[in-house]
């Protein structure tokens, strides 16, 4: 025999099968480069050069690792796929004399092109595209460095393991199939007539229910601490709720439709509702899985699309002002020391200080039960926990230039965090009226980024402060804490500058506290922000891609199978439009119906994520709902495109003229 | 009173690039009365098939008319086309093509909704013939939990529902055992003598013997016909193989 023979097959399959070997290809293609640009940014040698590279480069390199874990996963998938619907073409090897060793040889063949073809292609697009990705990534983080461009030996050789492996697993997989497999079965395929579904209403009841108890801890936790920590509990009840409700709610609801008569004997209705009884029991786990991907999709670029646009915004929350000192255990000495220090400082730099805010506090933490601060030392929930910065009337009138007196019994108070709806403050066994609630001490956002309770309390005198610190913290006070923010109008660099020698003269008096500049730190926000959206960007293309992919092989597959069931409404006298609509109503819902409950489980998702964003400095919600609407949008556009171009050949595979 | 009417019917099928031309019928004309049982036999190739999906209306003769109760339907626009064949013909093929999707009250009912029909309605009409054909108690159960003897019966019915001018039926007896396809072609004339026309395309003397007129085809073109008349069926039987023989061993035409 020509030892051509078996290559020169292969190449034929893979020309014939190219509707569904293409989607295959492009997919190893796109995951292969995706994978390179990925791990040879995260290894990328100019990045060290970054404030906040370090964990910039470990949040790539995390993004690798899922990205390899799901390229495996999708591409395992797709091959098995592909094998599956192709059993009959092997069964008819078999009939025609080849045995199955011969047929391995084909498949040999079939695997080492797929493996040329997608090796060629996805690393030769990955080492090019990687530079335009690299220069993408410091325009994203507003990194002005010179470029050193490489193309990185070891992100090649890690492609070439991690893909090489799976493509040898799913080579195995096909042996064992063809080997596992009778040539009879092989040339029936999947013509055996499959048993309807039984209704399960205890699992479509659980499913409600699980669903129900997700949304319900979204919409109901208060406090974003708590947000985070159930959050992953929300999730994981989401999850088991959709899958149920797509596997068995689907087919409940489907069958409760059929049981309406005047309903289901509607020309519109009848074959639809009894063709989706059919699918969903074919497709239920496939489309839960869409659903939560495109869910995971929309969530992650949401989120970090927000949070990087909302940088700026962000930054401010976390820094009130260009530089922040907080000093504890102050003297009044102190607080002129340090303010001449500043002073001092920005003068011979020739910086002029703006907005200054200044205030001395004392800060305590106490459990609060309602209108109650407790002094407890059992364990109690954080949600409880408050944490109460303390002022003198004196300091809040120099503060904000009002003239208010209180007396010893009344207080004044501003709340960050926590309502008190009461009308006076305990402290254990002192009760307080509240004069007046106010909301005019700036330093307070900074607070925000904390999220448990907060207040600002101001008292009649210092005398009382004192009682109550002693009370509280089972110590005489040395002294308050002093908070002074300010900006300074001068470039980035100058600003970096004053910040460090501000931390060497903080040093060398000895002063414990804390001095921060968000010039300083915004570059590492950059790193962070920068980073987590880069990734979402690649994780998102990546599961899109397996969500495109998964719908339209599904589609592709049932079009052969229903094929033969529109062939015969059209003999017993359905007309072509009839055909035509219902196919159109079909795919339709197969395809939205993923989406539209991903943009539920995103609307009850809401709440929670809000406060999850508000934990990580971002408390603009407008924009939010900004980024999360734009997702969607260009989510849908997508989706919308594959859904025409999809339903085209699913429209060509069924219709009756061949 | 002629219900069907084929004059000069034509047939060319050309293979996609226009090479190649196949002549599938040259020229059938025959008429079928109200009332007739008629048997169209042929070898394969001879053009039965051709000639069946173009009375089905599934197919368009190269030249020629079919009439169906004085109605051109080889006039009928594309749009109509499907609602004629809802309400004037009924179905019944070798394969049975029954939807596994639906139970066979469902498949029985599918040309009733898809004409539209209410719910009480379908079930006036279902009842009686249920109990003709005797799938009264499996009409819940679904294509694939029944016996193929069932199935075609069920496809029956689904022919019958509608009440229409005329019966195709394609092979109905090809898939069947020799029990089922003798209960089967019973049920066919029982249906016959209560008035029902209907026209059969088969392959099988036997089958062919219940009719009360055979047509055989050959070459695209009406060979010969048989009417039964008074015939005992072993005589029919007896004629039918003759005039087979003489069809495929190529004797000259006779009346």
């Amino acid at each position: 025999m020509n030892k051509f023979f078996y290559s020169k097959i292969a190449a034929n399959n893979i020309k014939n099968n190219s509707k569904t070997y293409v989607p295959y290809l492009i997919t190893c293609i796109l995951t292969i480069s995706m994978y390179y640009i990925m791990h040879s940014l995260s290894i990328n040698s100019g990045l060290d050069k970054i404030s906040g590279g370090g964990a910039l480069k470990s949040i790539l390199f995390f993004g690798t690792i899922v990205l390899a874990f799901f390229s495996a996963i999708f591409l395992f998938y797709t091959h098995s796929f592909l094998i599956k619907k192709r059993k009959k073409e092997f069964g008819l090897y078999n009939i025609l004399g080849m045995e199955k060793k011969h047929i391995f040889k084909i498949m040999f063949f079939e695997t080492i092109y797929t493996v040329i073809i997608s090796f060629t292609l996805g690393l030769g697009f990955g080492v090019i595209f990687s530079k335009l990705f690299y220069l993408i990534l410091l325009k994203m983080l507003n990194f002005h460095i010179p470029i050193n461009f490489e193309i990185s030996m070891t992100a090649l050789y890690y492609s070439l393991i991690i893909f090489g492996v799976i493509f040898i697993l799913s080579y195995l997989n096909t042996l064992t199939q063809i080997h596992l497999s009778k040539p009879i079965e092989l040339i029936k395929g999947n013509q055996t007539g499959e048993k309807e579904p039984k209704t399960k209403w205890i699992m479509t009841i659980i499913g409600i229910i699980t669903l129900g108890a997700g949304y319900y801890i979204s919409l109901t936790t208060q406090s974003p601490l708590e947000a985070i920590a159930l959050f992953f509990v929300a999730v994981i009840l989401v999850i088991i709720g959709t899958y149920l409700l797509f596997i068995t709610g689907s087919i409940t609801i489907l069958k409760m439709l059929r049981k309406n008569k005047n309903y289901y004997y509607k020309t519109k209705n009848f074959t639809a509702v009894s063709g989706m009884i059919y699918r969903m029991k074919q497709n239920a786990v496939g489309l839960a899985n869409i659903c939560i991907l495109s869910t995971a999709v929309l969530v992650m670029l949401s989120t970090t699309v927000s949070l990087f646009i909302g940088m700026e915004d962000l930054v401010r929350t976390r820094y009130p002002r260009d530089f922040v000192v907080s000093m504890q255990n102050f003297t009044d000495d102190d607080v002129i020391v340090i303010n001449e220090i500043i002073q001092d400082l920005t003068n011979r730099n020739d910086m002029k200080i703006k907005n200054e805010i200044k205030h001395q506090f004392v800060y305590i933490s106490a459990p609060r039960e309602d209108n109650k601060f407790l002094k407890t030392s059992e364990r109690i929930g954080y949600q409880n926990i408050s944490n109460i910065r303390l002022i003198t009337v004196s300091e809040y009138n120099k503060m904000t230039g009002k003239n208010i007196s209180l007396n010893k019994d009344e207080v004044l108070l501003q709340t960050i965090y926590g309502e008190i709806k009461e009308n006076t403050i305990i402290f254990e066994d002192k009760t307080f009226k509240i004069k007046e609630r106010i909301d005019d001490i700036e330093a307070a956002s900074s607070q925000s980024a904390l999220m448990i309770n907060s207040y600002y309390i101001v008292f009649s005198d210092k005398e009382i402060i004192e009682e109550i610190y002693l009370f509280f913290a089972n110590e005489e006070l040395e002294g308050f804490s002093y908070y002074y923010g300010f900006d300074i109008d001068s470039k980035s660099e100058n600003q970096i500058q004053l910040y460090n020698e501000l931390v060497a003269a903080k040093n060398q008096k000895g002063f414990s506290g804390l001095i921060e500049s968000s010039e300083e730190a915004r570059e590492s926000f950059y790193s962070l922000y920068g980073g987590l959206f880069f990734i979402a960007i690649f994780l998102g293309t990546l599961f899109l891609i397996a969500t495109v992919l998964i719908i339209y092989y599904k589609q592709i597959s049932e079009g052969f199978d229903d094929k033969q069931r529109f062939e015969i409404m059209q003999k017993v006298g359905m007309s072509h439009e009839e055909v035509k609509s219902t196919i159109r109503n079909q795919v339709l819902t197969v395809f939205f119906l993923p989406l539209i409950m991903s943009g539920v489980h995103i609307a009850f998702a809401f709440p929670i994520i809000t406060k999850m964003l508000a934990v990580l400095n971002l408390t603009n919600t407008t924009l939010f709902i900004k980024g999360l609407i734009g997702t969607l949008i260009i989510f849908a556009l997508f989706y919308t495109i594959v859904y025409s171009l999809t339903a085209k050949t699913y429209y060509k595979i069924v219709s009756y003229k061949n | 009173m002629a219900i069907l009417e084929v004059n000069n019917l034509k047939k060319i099928y050309t293979t996609r690039f226009g090479g190649n031309q196949v002549q599938a019928l040259s020229n059938v004309s025959f008429s079928v009365e109200k009332g007739e049982y008629v048997a169209i036999m042929g070898e394969s190739g001879s053009g039965k098939t051709t000639l069946l999906n173009i009375l089905a209306s599934l197919d368009k003769p190269t030249s020629g008319e079919v009439l169906l109760n004085n109605k051109k339907i080889t006039a009928i626009t594309e749009k109509e086309i499907s609602a004629f064949r809802r309400k004037n013909l009924g179905f019944v093929f070798q394969d049975f093509n029954l939807l596994d999707t639906f139970s066979l009250m469902d498949n029985i009912f599918l040309p009733l909704v898809l004409s539209g029909k209410n719910y009480s309605e379908m079930t006036k009409r279902l009842n009686p013939i249920a109990q003709k054909l005797g799938i009264n108690n499996i009409l819940s159960k679904f294509p694939y939990e029944v016996s193929i003897g069932q199935k075609q019966r069920a496809a029956v019915a689904r022919a019958l529902i509608t009440n229409p001018q005329l019966i195709l039926a394609d092979e109905p007896t090809g898939a069947l055992d020799s029990r089922s396809s003798e209960s089967l072609l019973k049920l066919f004339e029982e249906i016959n003598n209560e008035g029902q026309t209907i026209l059969m395309v088969t392959h099988s003397v036997k089958a062919a013997c219940f009719a009360k007129r055979i047509l055989f085809i050959k070459d695209g073109e009406v060979f010969h016909q048989i009417y039964k008349a008074n015939m005992t069926d072993e005589q029919m039987y007896q004629k039918i193989s003759d005039t087979l023989t003489v069809v495929s061993t190529g004797g000259a035409k006779n009346e």
